[in-house]
């Protein structure tokens, strides 16, 4: 029983964390633009990032190698080299958007300038990485970050025309160049890096074993699949409430009106909440992300099941990269723009820290008998050709909409 | 260990471990000893930053060197002798500890500011 609590609170955690700035703004977006017409979009990506984490996961149980860890070993010095500086580059990015998403939800809850709630959030969320072990982390910032189900609630509250939700799910070729830049931004979202890094080094600093890969499978199949649910409930939503009205969401401060229509200030105030975790929640997650690529990268000693100075580089990189995130913030740049390059950038990096997981995730040297099967094996494949035609179409589409501006 | 060992494959680049457990580097390159066509053996495993710049494509080789400095053996980069290794499986583990062997010297050394902080 105590195991399946275990792995249950796990799960929940997976399905909180799995939000962040990037699929708020997507989503919303999509939604609000293109009504039903881009849910489609959002399974592939999510079935992506589940592939891609339960081989991750899988890896690090079996030979305790994190995502970075594999990629040196497996892709050599020079082109991992090449690898880290940018996986560190969209990394910091991703992090200083999800700040600067942090911020812009405090500034909805008080009146202050927003470089003020930019500073604050960062100062808070690294106080709350030292004091809080690993796990408490995961639990606090995922638990609290489910409170975005109002959403989902919202989306089945408004009663969605289950026929043309239906034919969302249908894939349609269409020649606008905006649609086809928020298939790439969408798939994009649910697949950020990050996640996976966070994932993987987090099976390491749990000290997953091969006993634990039902809780890897569970926890990528279920956790990411009940978490893109919110995806489709942040579509289906912006769909019904901003599509007919011609809103579109280009301030983060529209995307709660969507659980305020339908449940007033109740609804509000979960939607910040949830927000507020979640988007906190994904700036823990890309800071650590960073960290542990660049101390894996170099061996240095990393994870948080050491105290701050038992692991001094591991730490002292996260606190560069927060003030590094917040700098980029400081600059006056527009987070949302700064969400929309960084998770088009992070699609674009993606295929080189796929392929060595994959190549890795088949090999029977390292991997004995829980290497890929017939089901991974196919995914895996199927998804490295997915995602190298939707890197090499990330940057051409998002210059020729100007980041969806039109 | 009889059976055939590739060491690009099973060994470079991987993660030494000391005995303690704590991460010490990586295996950054492979000393062999032994003239050629006499029998080899592995001297050492060299493991430090100021190893890089001698495996990065020439043409960036310079710009590595600034970056990452120039292969001081004892400083930039630091000796492990093969008869220190206990075992290769998930990573190359010691049979000492880091500071034995000059290893992790850097985390050693920004340790204390840290150390004075609460709940550091």
């Amino acid at each position: 029983m105590k195991v399946v609590l275990r792995i249950a609170l796990g799960i929940i955690a997976a399905i909180g964390g799995f939000v962040d700035i990037g699929d708020v703004v997507f989503n919303t977006q999509a939604g609000a633009q293109f009504g039903y017409e881009l849910l489609w979009a959002v399974p592939i990506g999510v079935v992506g990032i589940t592939v891609y984490a339960e081989m991750s996961g899988r890896v690090a149980a079996v030979t305790r190698r994190p995502v970075f860890d594999v990629i040196r070993t497996r892709l050599g010095l020079p082109t991992g080299l090449v690898v880290l500086v940018a996986s560190l580059f969209v990394n910091v990015l991703t992090l200083s958007a999800e700040i600067g998403g942090v911020a812009l939800v405090l500034q909805l809850f008080f009146d202050a300038p927003f470089t003020l709630f930019a500073l604050l959030g960062a100062l808070g969320m690294v106080t709350i990485i030292w004091f809080t072990p690993f796990e408490g982390l995961e639990r606090l910032f995922g638990y609290l970050g489910l409170a975005l189900f109002v959403f989902v609630a919202a989306a089945l509250h408004e009663h969605p025309d289950w026929h043309s939700v239906g034919g969302g799910f249908v894939p349609e070729a269409k020649s606008s160049t905006l649609y086809w830049y928020f298939v790439v931004g969408l798939i994009a979202a649910a697949l950020m890096p990050y996640e996976v890094y966070f994932y993987s080094s987090g099976a390491v600093e749990e000290r997953w074993t091969p006993n634990d890969l039902l809780v890897n499978r569970l926890n990528a199949v279920v956790g990411y699949g009940i978490g893109g649910l919110l995806s489709l409930g942040l579509m289906v939503a912006a769909a019904q409430m901003f599509a007919p009205a011609g809103v579109v969401p280009d301030h983060l401060g529209t995307v709660p009106l969507l659980a305020q229509i339908p449940y007033g200030e109740a609804g509000l105030v979960l939607a910040l909440l949830g927000m507020l975790f979640a988007i906190g929640g994904a700036a823990v997650d890309a800071s650590f992300a960073a960290s542990y690529s660049i101390a894996q990268f170099a061996g240095w000693e990393w994870g948080k099941y050491r105290r701050p100075s038992g692991a001094p580089r591991f730490t002292l990189a996260w606190l560069v990269f927060f003030a590094l995130g917040l700098g980029i913030l400081m600059t006056g740049i527009d987070p949302l723009e700064l969400t929309e390059y960084s998770v088009v950038l992070s699609v674009v990096a993606l295929p080189l820290t796929y392929i060595p997981v994959l190549l890795i995730a088949r090999d029977r040297t390292f991997m004995g008998e829980h290497a890929n099967g017939p089901v991974a094996r196919v995914l895996g494949w199927l998804y490295m050709v997915i995602l190298v035609v939707v890197a090499v179409a990330a940057i051409p589409l998002l210059l020729a909409t100007n980041a969806g501006g039109g | 260990m009889d059976e055939r060992f590739d060491l690009v494959y099973r060994l470079l680049d991987d993660q030494i471990v000391d005995v303690d457990g704590r991460r010490c580097g990586r295996v950054d390159d492979i000393e062999l000893r032994g003239a050629p066509g006499e029998p080899a053996r592995i001297g050492a495993l060299l493991t430090g930053r100021g190893a890089y710049a001698a495996r990065i494509p020439r043409p960036f080789r310079n710009l590595a060197r600034k970056l990452f400095g120039d292969d001081i053996r004892g400083a930039t980069v630091q000796r492990v002798p093969w008869s220190e290794v206990e075992d290769v499986e998930a990573a190359v583990r010691l049979y000492g500890r880091a500071e034995d062997l000059a290893l992790g010297r850097d985390d050693r050394e920004l340790q204390w500011p840290f150390k004075r902080l609460p709940g550091g």
